[in-house]
C-alpha cells in the first residue's frame, strides 16, 4: 500500500468511527456531513472524496460493524446445540444484543433504507447475505437431523424470519424495550412457524 | 367510509353552517395539505420543511403553522386520509373472505394495490416510523390498531370455522402476518415488483406461517 492509499483508509477508519459516535449519541438525521469531519480531525473534503453521500456513510459505518459481528459468529455457529428452533434463537438473540448496544444507530439504518433518495453505493438493510446463509445452514442441518421437514422452502422461512426478526425492533423504536425483550417476541415467534415444520 | 374522526373541519354534514371564517381556513387546510404530500413524495420526510411546503402552497408560514402544530402533525394528517380510504375497502375484503388465505390476501391487495401506486409517501412513512417521537407514535399506532382488529376478525373467522386450530394464538399470527406484508414493500422500492409479485410472495408466505395453526 503507498503512503498515500494509507493515508485515504486513515482518512476513512476515522470517518467512520466518528460517524457511528455521533449517528448513535445525537440521531442520523441531526449529524451533518460537517460534524463528522470535526469529530474525525479531517475536512469536509475528503469526506467527499471518499463517500458520496451520508447515507453511504451509514452504510459502511453498519457494513464494518457486521465484520465485527459475524467473525464471533464463526467461532460459535459450530457450537450451536438443541432443536432448530434453539439454534435460531440463540443466532437471533446474539444479533439483538449486538444491535441493541447501539440500538439509535440501528434503527437509523432500518430507517434510511426506507428513505427515497438511495443512491447506489449503499446497501440497504434486510440485504444481509452472511445471515441469509447462517440460517440456512441451520435449517438445511435441521433437515439432516430430522426435526425440519425435507420439503420445508427454506428460502422463504428465512425471509419470513427475517421479517419477524426486523420488525421486533418496533418494540426498542416505540417502547425502549431491551434485547432480552426482543429475543423473547423472536422466541415465540420461531416456536410458532417451526410447528408447522416439524415433520409429521 | 372514516374510522378516526381527526378533521372536525372536514364534516360534511354542516356545510351551510360554515362561515366565511371557517370556510377560508378549510380551503387553506386543503392547499397546504396538497402541497406537503406532492413535497413529500417528492423529496421524503426529512427533505421537505415546514418553508418548503409553505412556498409551494403560496403563503407564509406562520400561515403553516396556524393550522398545524408541526411537521409530523401535517404529515400524519396526510397518513389517516390514506388509511381512511383504503380501510373500508379492506375491511369489506375480509368480511366477504371464505378462507383465511382469501382474506388476508384480499385486505392486502387493497393496501398493495394503493400503497405501490404511490411508493415514495409509503417509504417516508415507514421511514419516519423507526425514528418518530412518542406522541407522533402513539397517533400512528391508532391507526394500525384498526388494521390490525381486521386481520384478527380474519383469523378469528378461521378458528370459528374449523380451519384452524382453537388453540392458534391469532395475535401472534396477526403480527408475523404484518411483519411480513410490510417487509415484503422492500421488494417493490428496491426491486420494483408489481402488486402481483407481492401478494403472490404474500400467499407463499402465508403457507409456511399457517402451516403449524392448521386444523
Amino acid at each position: 500500500m503507498g503512503v498515500r492509499e494509507e493515508q485515504k483508509q486513515a482518512t476513512r477508519e476515522k470517518v467512520l468511527e466518528a460517524a457511528r459516535d455521533l449517528f448513535n449519541d445525537t440521531g442520523y438525521d441531526e449529524t451533518t456531513i460537517r460534524a463528522i469531519a470535526e469529530r474525525a480531525g479531517v475536512s469536509v473534503g475528503s469526506v467527499f472524496t471518499t463517500f458520496a453521500s451520508k447515507a453511504e456513510v451509514l452504510s459502511h459505518v453498519m457494513e464494518t460493524r457486521l465484520a465485527d459481528l459475524y467473525a464471533e459468529f464463526d467461532r460459535v455457529v459450530p457450537f450451536l446445540r438443541g432443536a432448530t428452533a434453539d439454534r435460531l434463537s440463540s443466532i437471533f438473540a446474539i444479533h439483538y444484543a449486538f444491535e441493541t448496544r447501539r440500538v439509535k444507530l440501528f434503527l437509523a439504518h432500518i430507517a434510511a433504507s426506507y428513505s427515497p433518495s438511495n443512491d447506489p453505493g449503499v446497501t440497504p438493510y434486510g440485504r444481509n447475505v452472511r445471515l441469509n446463509s447462517m440460517l440456512r445452514e441451520v435449517l438445511d442441518d435441521g433437515k439432516t437431523r430430522g426435526d425440519v421437514r425435507l420439503d420445508l422452502d427454506s428460502d422463504l422461512t428465512i425471509n419470513v424470519l427475517k421479517a419477524a426478526y426486523a420488525w421486533n425492533y418496533r418494540l426498542a423504536a416505540a417502547n425502549g424495550a431491551q434485547a432480552n425483550e426482543l429475543a423473547a417476541a423472536m422466541d415465540q415467534q420461531i416456536v410458532f412457524i417451526a410447528e408447522g415444520w416439524r415433520p409429521r | 367510509m372514516s374510522f378516526v374522526a381527526l378533521n372536525p373541519g372536514y364534516n360534511t354534514e354542516t356545510p351551510i353552517k360554515m362561515t366565511r371564517r371557517a370556510l377560508a381556513k378549510q380551503h387553506t387546510r386543503e392547499r397546504v395539505l396538497s402541497a406537503a404530500r406532492r413535497l413529500f413524495t417528492e423529496r421524503g420526510y426529512e427533505g421537505a420543511t415546514i418553508r418548503d411546503i409553505a412556498q409551494a402552497a403560496g403563503m407564509s408560514t406562520g400561515a403553516v403553522f396556524a393550522s398545524f402544530a408541526d411537521k409530523s402533525e401535517l404529515f400524519d394528517e396526510i397518513l389517516t386520509a390514506d388509511y381512511e380510504v383504503i380501510y373500508a375497502q379492506m375491511k369489506q375484503a375480509g368480511a366477504n373472505a371464505v378462507s383465511v388465505e382469501e382474506g388476508v390476501i384480499g385486505m392486502f391487495a387493497v393496501a398493495y394495490g394503493f400503497h405501490v401506486e404511490q411508493l415514495p409517501l409509503l417509504q417516508a412513512s415507514i421511514a419516519v416510523s423507526w425514528t418518530r417521537s412518542e406522541t407522533a407514535e402513539r397517533r400512528n399506532r391508532g391507526h394500525l390498531k384498526h388494521i390490525f382488529t381486521l386481520l384478527s376478525d380474519v383469523l378469528i373467522r378461521g378458528v370459528e370455522r374449523g380451519e384452524l386450530k382453537a388453540a392458534a394464538d391469532t395475535k401472534l399470527l396477526a403480527e408475523i402476518i404484518w411483519d411480513v406484508y410490510v417487509a415484503n414493500y422492500r421488494r417493490a422500492i428496491f426491486d420494483a415488483w408489481t402488486v402481483e409479485a407481492l401478494l403472490s410472495r404474500l400467499s407463499d408466505q402465508l403457507k409456511v406461517i399457517l402451516a403449524g395453526a392448521r386444523a
